[in-house]
């Protein structure tokens, strides 16, 4: 079927509702890269609303403006090269195109943005608009960085050819923004363009001996072929341009890879040491929100629901605000001036192996900082099976919250001996082992799924390399924001009810103590974590850690860390009966390391942490899905709760199988 | 016949044809390696794969693997 057909479709009587309402829906349809963003923004401002589609992780970006008294709502779609769908993307764009998007107006005139720079490209998706049975306008961006390049497209000829309106604009300097918007309230009136005779005539001429669809994009190439020789002039003096001598730089084998490795070294380490005062700025408001809290509420259940629930719960978990927008602004940036697929084309080679693509490289590395933005960041794959597989092991990276847990049981277990030369202990060699462990898991894993689950024809990898440009500060600053708004609505949703969900595994039953005893406070705390739900869990489930050498209170601790799995450091000092322990203490620390240096199994005096046991806890932190947070923006992002309860099984799995290993390895050897 | 895959990078080929009917030949075909177009091989990535190609004016990113459907004109 040719995409003519296919996109034949009848007004909906929405269409009809809805001009009597009285705004209009318009369209924002082109290629990936045209200017599109810039475009919206220029046109209706920062979006009224961002979501997903129905049942698909394809973005929803509406915005609203008014021009001459009309409202007009403008739905940008996501970037696509044509009008045969062959993606979700894809399919979301034909859909709206047709009307046949739940919950999405009919729209009334489409506006196609069309590269002036890459005009014979672009005008392949014109050439499929122009069947769609609407009104179309041609907006012709990047006409300034033509001229620079010496291409000079003559828009009132391009207009007779393609029989729609080419309206010139430069979205960042608002030149053409006016003309645009006129256009746009006069083209709803106007019928849907009839295609070019040329057009018509060369799809008639198609070759019947290849398949209808390739026939048809080559009949169509042929007509561009010739609408490109009559309104495009190329200057002849072929000197490379600016961008062509960036591009010769950076995709260079050795300065390209040079360049590359200093430009995430540099994103990677702004993530964390950038983020850290600003996310001990919000440390301290979270914990200015609990004083006030513990001086406002009345001692009893809803103090400790509001302080250990919700302020501990949200608060922790907002904190990696500042790395999300951090990120996003690098990713933006870098998305902006053409390097986001510069990076995606230098990693490929080096991810295919595994399964993965180029593009899952920055989502990856982000996950060394925290697993959150690492899984948004995976936005930016359009493929949907290798965003899901970067999705699924992207927790493994080992996040700065695995960091306290390594420091901690690294400085206490594991002997400060020298492996080989003086100056390498055996700490740090452990401590790069537990980063090491959770690379080649996630790259076993990406392996695995990529030929089992995930097993299919294989995902072709066709990428525009765009030219280089200036990144447009008000789109970078809506990736930001887009990122930061969503983040926090699940920190204030989905987060704070698991929180809260904890808090009360971990609080009841209530503890009943006989009232003449006035027991120490940490003793009392211990024993009430002990009693609660949470501690009978630690019970219940010690035959299956005791061969991970852990005794029922380690696994009473693993199963608390649900939440976080630096909670566990807390942990571990409550049902040590130490009260609350903050690892950033010095003095605390090292309360902390006794206490478990002296910790003996119940009813013996067989030490608890050996150093094999110590292992087995940070091999098993290390590949277990003790975040909570995480899982939930799995699901969001993948708009499924099956891939979240995936991630925690095969995660917990492999954690158990590792930790299993190193104790029993451990054990044997004699450590 | 030669394909794209193994043309020295830095030369200029014609395309022939397009091997295959699948999704990636017709992406192919949509991004412009039509039938008697001139396509560049700018260069490869570090690790010899995937390749860039300059086609209708402008840079597009293919594996090797892709670029052996492109058989080219000798």
């Amino acid at each position: 079927m040719s995409s003519a057909e296919a996109l034949d479709s009848r007004h909906q009587s929405t269409t009809a509702a809805d001009r009597a309402s009285g705004h209009l829906t318009v369209v924002l349809l082109g290629n990936p890269n045209t200017g599109k963003s810039t475009l919206f923004s220029a046109l209706a401002g920062i979006p009224t609303r961002i979501g997903n589609y129905p049942g698909v992780t394809v973005e929803e970006k509406l915005g609203r403006f008014t021009h001459r008294g009309q409202g007009i709502e403008l739905i940008d779609l996501p970037g696509t090269y044509s009008l045969v769908a062959k993606s979700p993307d894809e399919q979301v764009v034909v859909d709206v195109l047709q009307g046949k998007m739940k919950g999405v107006t009919h729209p009334d005139c489409v506006v196609v943005v069309a590269d002036a720079t890459n005009l014979p490209r672009n005008l392949y998706l014109v050439s499929q608009a122009l069947a769609v049975g609407l009104p179309v306008v041609v907006a012709l961006t990047l006409g300034d960085v033509a001229d620079s390049k010496g291409i000079a497209v003559d828009h009132a000829a391009l207009s007779q050819e393609l029989g729609c309106p080419v309206i010139n604009v430069v979205a960042p300097r608002r030149l053409g923004i006016g003309r645009l918007a006129d256009t746009l309230v006069e083209a709803s009136d106007w019928q849907p363009p009839t295609p070019p005779v040329r057009l018509t005539s060369c799809l008639a001429a198609a070759d019947p001996a290849r398949p209808a669809a390739a026939a048809e994009a080559i009949a169509r190439y042929a007509w561009i072929d010739e609408v490109v020789n009559r309104v495009v002039t190329r200057q002849t003096d072929h000197r490379r341009s600016t961008s062509d001598r960036i591009d010769s730089l950076l995709t260079h084998r050795f300065w390209g890879t040079l360049v590359f490795v200093a430009t995430m070294l540099a994103i990677f380490s702004s993530i964390f040491w950038l983020a850290a005062p600003l996310m001990d700025l919000i440390s301290a408001g979270v914990d200015a929100l609990a004083g006030g809290a513990d001086a406002l509420l009345p001692e009893g259940t809803l103090k400790s629901l509001v302080i250990d629930g919700v302020i501990a719960g949200v608060g922790g978990v907002v904190v990696f605000l500042p790395q999300i927008a951090i990120l996003f602004f690098f990713v933006a940036i870098l998305e902006g001036c053409g390097y986001l697929s510069r990076a995606a084309f230098l990693m490929d080679r080096l991810l295919v192996g595994v399964g993965l693509s180029g593009k899952s490289f920055i989502p990856l590395l982000s996950s060394f900082a925290c697993a959150i933005p690492g899984i948004m960041a995976a936005r930016t794959i359009e493929n949907r099976r290798d965003r899901l597989l970067t999705i699924l092991v992207a927790p493994l990276m080992s996040c700065s919250a695995r960091l306290p847990v390594y420091l901690l049981l690294c400085g206490a277990f594991v002997p400060n001996v020298a492996v080989g030369v003086s100056w390498l202990r055996l700490p740090a060699v452990v401590l790069a082992a537990m980063y090491a462990i959770g690379v080649v898991v996630a790259a076993a894993v990406a392996f695995v799924l990529s030929r089992t689950v995930f097993r299919g024809p294989p995902q072709p990898f066709v990428m525009e390399l765009p030219g280089w440009r200036w990144p447009q500060p008000a789109v970078v600053l809506e990736r930001v924001r887009e990122a930061a708004v969503s983040f926090l609505k699940n920190a204030g949703t989905l987060i704070m009810a698991v929180s809260i969900v904890v808090w009360a595994l971990g609080s009841y039953p209530q503890l009943e103590l006989p009232a003449d005893e006035a027991a120490d406070a940490a003793v009392v705390k211990g024993e009430a974590l002990r009693q609660s739900f949470l501690g009978r869990a630690g019970h219940f489930i010690e035959p299956v850690v005791k061969p991970l050498g852990w005794d029922w209170r380690l696994g009473c601790a693993a199963v608390a860390s649900f939440p976080a799995r630096e909670v566990v450091l807390g942990t571990l000092g409550v049902i040590y009966n130490l009260g609350d322990v903050d690892p950033g203490e010095e003095e605390g620390a090292s309360l902390l390391i006794r206490q478990l240096r002296a910790a003996t199994w119940d009813g013996s005096d067989r030490k608890v942490f050996t150093l094999p046991v110590a292992l087995s806890i940070m091999v098993f932190f290390a590949l277990c899905a003790q975040c909570a947070s995480t899982l939930v923006v799995i699901g969001k992002e993948t708009g499924s709760w099956v891939w979240p309860l995936v991630t925690f099984g095969y995660m917990t799995g492999l954690a158990w199988l590792g930790a299993f290993v190193t104790y029993q390895a451990g054990t044997a050897l004699g450590w | 016949m030669r394909s794209l895959e193994n043309i020295p990078i830095g030369s200029t080929a014609r395309v022939a044809d397009v091997a295959g009917e699948d999704t990636t030949s017709l992406r192919l075909l949509e991004m412009g390696l039509t039938p008697g177009v001139d396509v560049t091989v700018v260069g490869t990535a570090p690790l010899g794969d995937p390749l860039e190609l300059e086609l209708r004016g402008y840079r597009l990113s293919i594996r090797r693997n892709e670029a052996s459907r492109v058989a080219i004109r000798t």
